[in-house]
């Protein structure tokens, strides 16, 4: 039955797409700061993972903790160095030395690795359940996915950081007088969100073909996916990147691929319009 | 205001002397500046001294120029084409204005840039209408490249000076008073009185209007249009960084910027081959460390003293 | 105080503007009268910088030759030739920057065109204004050489030529082929290869049972996909740039979405596809413009097929494709009509161009009426295990056409 073959490639899909965006979303949250630099270091994470498994024969699974670290370090490098002096900035410079940083970070990539579409060619095969089929690489994915939402849900309530995140996020100035250093948790969150990406990267380089040119693209599917599922909650970036996977995935199929994209986007609108802080996002907070 | 005026006449009049220079490449590189410093003064009424940063330029532009080639295509002669193409852009931004303009901040930030992709996601699929992905063919204008590449010149410089002359009007008008207490705080402005619905659409609107116009004449002078270059992302972001670089909310402003960003990218992209997009990168990293009020803000002179150009931190209501 | 800021600024604006003038004049180079000056905008950095680069080792390759034998022969004399190559960065506003600045600060004689449809037709519109043949190696779309140009000239056969062939040749090898369905890129030439996919396919009585196109910068084909397998098609044909073509076969392997004929264009021709994909590349279908397999002999500076075959080789270790042969064939051709025109008068090289009828290396060469080379039995190729293995015409056919293997 078809229906639930599209449903499955929405999850499936979904779950990708809330990997990347909760990086993001967190930061967009947390540090105010429109981070245009996601996208390119989700394709940097997948990058590293393809060199690890061409040279080394490292396995992307156990590429995942590495690539994620190292791009964790580079976050809290940009951060501490740049973003910092800008946190309390308007958008419109956040979003310009951010957009300035990608376009460093994509020259470099492109002159390191060029733009050549690269995948790991990993097979592992499909899953069959009645009619439906699942990709076996997909699942793991998906588990992953959610496993990394999960995780990252778990740190924010339960350990002192994730509160501490957590606090500055719902209210800067109070936190600040309770004693949190804000610019730590600036730090953290940031090289969260980067390592966030780099992990979604090392899960991306084993599903898609891997590429400089697409990292445009999957900006513009975090920024959807925390319209509509709400900024700066983890549980929000899950929903949306469900959500929009499970709308792209039927628009595709009753309307055909061309207005799949274009129908998401044009949810992010109406709901930027009527609803901004998405289906799961706190009211009063923008 | 009286130096303002006195300097972009100058500017102005050394831009369309260009031609006199003899040298075609000199021509064409004076058509970008003018048609750059078109775009960065109309953001700078809806960016400048409303506050609202609009990343839909882009968009504005990419429609232009697909309603004017499709007029011209109806036969519509060329400048009445750009005419038209004109109108419907503003017709549009008026419209669309009326549900962005009620975000703020990062959401309108967000809502504007998604526009531009929207568009190109709709030509893109109305193929009956724009040709989808195979673009639009428009004629190319006869009399020779020197004449083309003096109409197409002058078509822009001609937009340069009714944008000018548009931020002249809105500076020196209550409409721009009232932007400017929308920048400051727009719900204190809502209280004292200040139509601020109104004067946001008429901003966005404003700032819409020669964005389809410069798109219009884009598409006649490269006589090929498609959605990807139509719509672009990079045009849409340039922009802003052109007015940060001359200093938002003054007049001058924007035409330093767009001028200098002309330059600066020329200069780098013919020494740096393989990594120009890097050198971009680090000039706008730069900028906006180290000249936050833009150039004017450094030479401390702006076109009205009681205004902070834009990016101050006190200015909180713009998160 | 303030006037004194007034004149720093008008200071500055001026000192700006000799800053400006002076680069400007001295990026004109020096303009020798006995050099031949081609331009040759590429997109060297950016999205397009693999093909890019594709072209301009080919350029090089012919450049070296034809330098090494004295140059080319222009009526009495011989001279050399010299190769302005621009990078663009795969942006369109720059690729007409670029062209306009080869024609009026290098002065060139020629140009050669960018990879690409789009950025095809913009530096073809410059040149067309300036009267300055230009050569496309790497445009077929009817659609980019419908403006009426006169100075386009194009060596790829049009696209629709590649389908026909294929509909008649599959459906006799492997019976039971009644639907087809088509999956195509919303840009130029993906978009003009499907478009005459359906045409062919109605010509040949085949029913098509799925027709739709993506827009550019889809991330995953799973819907279209699965709508796809549920119309039971015996023949998939998907068209799109590599990533995009690595991604649909892939997902139709996730799928498990088996038919027993996949075409792509143009993946299988090129390598980065087969490398890409692995086992999944096997059984694909695809068509080309050139295969070095070819057994052409000509009196151009290769000599022959097999010449360019190795060289190329021996210098890229790798086996070329047909970017590198068109462009390499593109200069062929115009240095041809230089010295059959016997002069550099733009206007007379243009005519010698439209007349055109010679071998090349590349294969035959003669130009239509809107300046695309005239179609004829472009080869049909297939991956079958790791190789590229040439199916049609008769004199390169290394192998038969084998059904995919299903999931």
């Amino acid at each position: 039955m078809i229906g639930l073959q599209i449903l499955v490639n929405g999850l499936t899909l979904g779950a990708l797409y809330a990997c990347l965006a909760v990086g993001f979303s967190l930061v967009w949250g947390v540090l105010n700061v429109i981070n245009m630099l996601h996208g390119s270091l989700i394709i940097l994470g997948g990058y590293l993972t393809w060199y690890a498994w061409l040279h080394w024969q490292v396995h992307p699974l156990a590429a995942l903790l590495p690539v994620a670290l190292l791009l964790f370090a580079l976050g809290w490098v940009i951060q501490m160095t740049m973003i910092n002096r800008l946190v309390r900035q308007p958008v419109l410079t956040t979003l310009t030395v951010t957009f300035g940083l990608d376009l460093i970070l994509y020259n470099a990539m492109n002159v390191l690795f060029d733009a050549t579409p690269r995948r790991i060619t990993l097979d592992l095969g499909t899953l069959s359940l009645g009619e439906v089929v699942l990709a076996w690489d997909r699942i793991v994915a998906f588990v992953l996915a959610l496993a990394l939402t999960l995780l990252l849900y778990a740190v924010m309530n339960a350990s002192r950081t994730g509160r501490a995140i957590v606090a500055v996020r719902m209210d800067r100035d109070a936190a600040e007088l309770m004693g949190i250093r804000i610019n730590r948790v600036y730090a953290m969150t940031f090289a969260l969100g980067a390592g966030l990406a780099g992990a979604c990267g090392a899960l991306m380089a084993m599903v898609f073909p891997i590429t400089t040119n697409i990292s445009g693209l999957l900006l513009g599917k975090a920024f959807v996916v925390c319209v509509i599922g709400g900024l700066g909650t983890v549980p929000g970036a899950l929903v949306g990147g469900l959500v929009l996977g499970l709308i792209e995935s039927l628009s595709g199929h009753l309307f055909g691929p061309q207005n799949a994209v274009l129908i998401g986007y044009g949810l992010m609108l109406v709901l930027l319009m009527t609803r901004p802080t998405g289906l799961l996002g706190r009211k009063g907070y923008e | 205001m009286k130096r303002s005026m006195a300097i972009f006449a100058v500017f102005a009049l050394a831009v369309a002397a260009v031609p006199l220079a003899g040298d075609n490449y000199l021509l064409q590189q004076a058509t970008f500046v003018a048609m750059y410093c078109a775009l960065a003064l109309s953001w700078n009424l809806i960016g400048g001294y409303a506050g609202y940063p609009s990343f839909a330029t882009a968009a504005f532009v990419g429609l232009g120029a697909y309603a004017g080639a499709l007029l011209q295509n109806a036969g519509l002669p060329m400048v009445a084409a750009w005419v038209g193409a004109t109108l419907i852009t503003a017709a549009f931004a008026a419209l669309l204005g009326y549900g962005l303009l009620r975000m703020k901040g990062h959401y309108f930030a967000v809502g504007s840039i998604s526009i531009v992709e929207v568009l190109r996601l709709v030509a893109s699929s109305w193929a009956g209408l724009t040709g989808g992905g195979e673009g639009l063919n428009v004629p190319i204008m006869p009399g020779g490249p020197e004449f083309a590449g003096r109409v197409f010149l002058y078509a822009m410089w001609a937009v340069m000076l009714l944008a000018f002359a548009s931020a002249v009007w809105v500076d020196r008008s209550r409409l721009g008073f009232g932007l400017r207490c929308i920048e400051q705080n727009e719900d204190a402005a809502d209280m004292v009185g200040v139509p601020v619905t109104r004067y946001k659409t008429a901003a966005f609107t404003l700032s819409a209007l020669f964005c389809g116009t410069v798109g219009a004449i884009s598409a006649s002078w490269v006589s090929y249009i498609a959605p990807t270059d139509a719509f672009s992302i990079l045009l849409t972001l340039k922009v802003p960084v052109m007015v940060l670089l001359g200093g938002p909310g003054s007049l001058l402003g924007p035409v330093i910027g767009a001028a200098s960003f002309v330059l600066i990218e020329q200069t780098v992209w013919s020494r740096f081959l393989d990594y120009n997009q890097a050198a971009l990168g680090l000039v706008i990293v730069l900028l906006i460390f180290f000249l936050p009020g833009g150039v004017l803000g450094r030479l401390r002179w702006r076109a009205k003293p009681a205004v902070q150009p834009g990016a101050a931190p006190a200015a909180g209501s713009a998160p | 105080m303030l006037r004194r800021s007034s004149i720093l600024k008008l200071g500055r604006l001026a000192a700006q503007a000799t800053v400006t003038a002076a680069l400007w004049t001295a990026s004109t180079g020096a303009w020798a009268q006995d050099v031949i000056r081609i331009g040759a905008p590429l997109a060297l950095t950016g999205g397009l910088a693999d093909e890019g680069k594709k072209q301009q080792v080919a350029y090089d390759m012919w450049l070296k030759r034809v330098n090494a034998a004295g140059g080319i022969q222009v009526g009495a004399k011989k001279m050399k030739v010299e190769l302005l190559t621009y990078d663009y960065q795969s942006d369109e506003k720059r690729a007409q920057q670029i062209a306009e600045r080869l024609i009026t600060q290098d002065k060139v004689d020629f140009l050669t065109a960018p990879f690409g449809s789009g950025h095809t037709k913009v530096v073809a519109g410059v040149a067309e204004r300036y009267g300055v043949p230009v050569m496309a190696s790497v445009a077929s779309s009817e659609t980019v050489f419908n403006q009426g140009y006169k100075y386009l000239f194009g060596t790829l056969a049009p696209n629709g030529g590649i389908v026909q062939n294929m509909a008649v040749i599959f459906t006799r090898l492997i019976p039971g082929v009644k639907k087809i369905a088509i999956l195509g890129r919303e840009d130029v030439f993906p978009r003009a290869m499907a478009a005459e996919m359906k045409k062919a396919a109605e010509a040949n009585g085949i029913e098509v049972a799925y027709s739709e196109f993506y827009p550019v910068g889809t991330l995953d084909h799973a819907a279209a996909l699965s709508k796809m397998k549920a119309t039971g098609a015996q023949w998939v044909f998907i068209t799109g740039y590599t990533q995009d073509l690595i991604l649909a076969r892939k997902q139709m392997g996730d799928l498990k979405f088996s038919a027993p004929i996949v075409t792509m264009v143009t993946g299988p021709s090129y390598r980065e596809f087969v490398d890409g994909l692995g086992k999944l590349a096997d059984g694909v279908t695809s068509a080309s413009w050139w295969h070095h397999s070819l057994t052409y002999k000509s009196d151009d500076v290769f000599g022959s097929t097999e010449a360019f075959y190795k060289e190329f080789v021996a210098r890229e270790k790798k086996d070329p494709d047909y970017v590198n042969a068109s462009a390499a064939a593109a200069l062929v051709v115009l240095q041809k009509a230089i010295e059959k025109a016997g002069t550099l008068d733009k206007a007379k090289v243009r005519d010698a161009l439209a007349a055109t009828d010679i071998l090349t290396f590349y294969g035959p060469v003669k130009f239509t009426a809107n300046g695309m080379n005239q179609g004829r039995d472009l080869p049909i190729i297939q991956v079958q295990g790791t190789k590229i293995v040439p199916l049609y015409p008769t004199p390169i056919k290394a192998g038969s056409l084998r059904p995919v293997a299903p999931f």
